[in-house]
């Protein structure tokens, strides 16, 4: 972060949450205002108010989404990938097991490569269709790897760190790629700027 | 008067902060008229929220503006009252002035 610009994960978590309608009006009124204060007051004053301003807008603006059901849709189409994404994990794993290889072990370690690709293009494929669509299917992959954990799913046994990493790294991974992608996209967009 | 026209006190705040500004002005102008005016400090969310209930019962009207540099490249979003929105000020201003009146010597007493 560059002393004179607003705080990176509060712009990231009002880009991922708030409504579309809404998204580009409030996060530039920010930027402004905190460029208008970080003039007189320190960059830390500044950095606090934009943080409270995120924080404090997040459930209001989350409250105005589900009253007019923008909550809704994001939510299919959470649900809606999250459904074929799981199904194509379903026919990774089973080919794994078949054909590639049957042994547990080997089984233990391919399961977070298959979980982590899965959860990354289902992450992709969420934000291109409604980029508040990530945050729901974030939530779900959680809820159920939580669900998986307790129910004790996987019959051989783990260490705790195995299925911790499940927890934990599954939704970041489905917020974070589609962010990164972005970001590659953006750069390459502005080396061909910069060429012609 | 139906339900639907009354207004709820942050809701008559905005529309009154948007009745002083002039035509067209963005959340952060109207959240800082505010804090100035009554130091209630709302968050900038719970304007836009409450702009965007106003809009819906057409007592406000909103248009994008033009994006600019200050702003990270983006854009402004501006609102305006509308005739509906006047009227539904003065509809609250009457009713909260039929309520209030004979208050004062009520209230001289306690």
């Amino acid at each position: 972060m560059r002393p004179s610009s607003p705080p990176t994960f509060a712009c990231w978590l009002l880009e991922s949450v708030l409504p579309d309608p809404y998204r580009e009006a409030i996060l530039g009124d920010l930027i402004e205002e905190f460029a208008l204060r970080i003039e007189p007051a320190s960059s830390f004053a500044a950095s606090r108010w934009f943080w409270s301003q995120a924080c404090r807008s997040v459930p209001s603006m989350i409250w105005c989404s589900i009253r007019s059901r923008d909550c809704l849709i994001s939510m299919s189409i959470a649900m809606g990938v999250y459904i074929s994404m799981s199904t194509l994990k379903l026919a990774a794993d089973w080919m794994i097991s078949k054909l590639v290889s049957p042994d547990p072990t080997m089984q233990v370690i391919l399961a977070p490569i298959v979980f982590l690709t899965a959860a990354a293009i289902a992450g992709c494929v969420a934000a291109r269709i409604r980029r508040g669509a990530t945050i729901f299917l974030a939530l779900m992959v959680t809820i159920t790897v939580a669900v998986s954990i307790e129910l004790k799913v996987c019959r051989i046994p783990v260490p705790w760190w195995y299925e911790f990493g499940f927890l934990t790294l599954g939704p970041l991974t489905v917020i974070i790629t589609p962010r990164l992608f972005e970001r590659l996209k953006q750069r390459r967009l502005k080396q061909q700027r910069a060429v012609t | 008067m139906k339900r639907g026209e009354l207004l709820g006190s942050l809701e008559h705040i905005i529309l009154l902060a948007l009745a002083r500004l002039d035509d067209g002005a963005h959340g952060m102008i109207v959240r800082r008229e505010i804090e100035e005016r009554t130091g209630r400090n709302i968050s900038i969310g719970a304007v836009y929220a409450t702009l965007e209930r106003l809009e819906a019962k057409g007592y406000v009207s909103s248009f994008t503006g033009e994006p600019t540099p200050q702003r990270g490249g983006r854009a402004k979003r501006l609102f305006r009252v509308e005739a509906a929105g006047k009227r539904a000020l003065q509809v609250s201003e009457q009713t909260i002035r039929s309520m209030k009146g004979g208050l004062k010597d009520r209230w001289r007493t306690i």
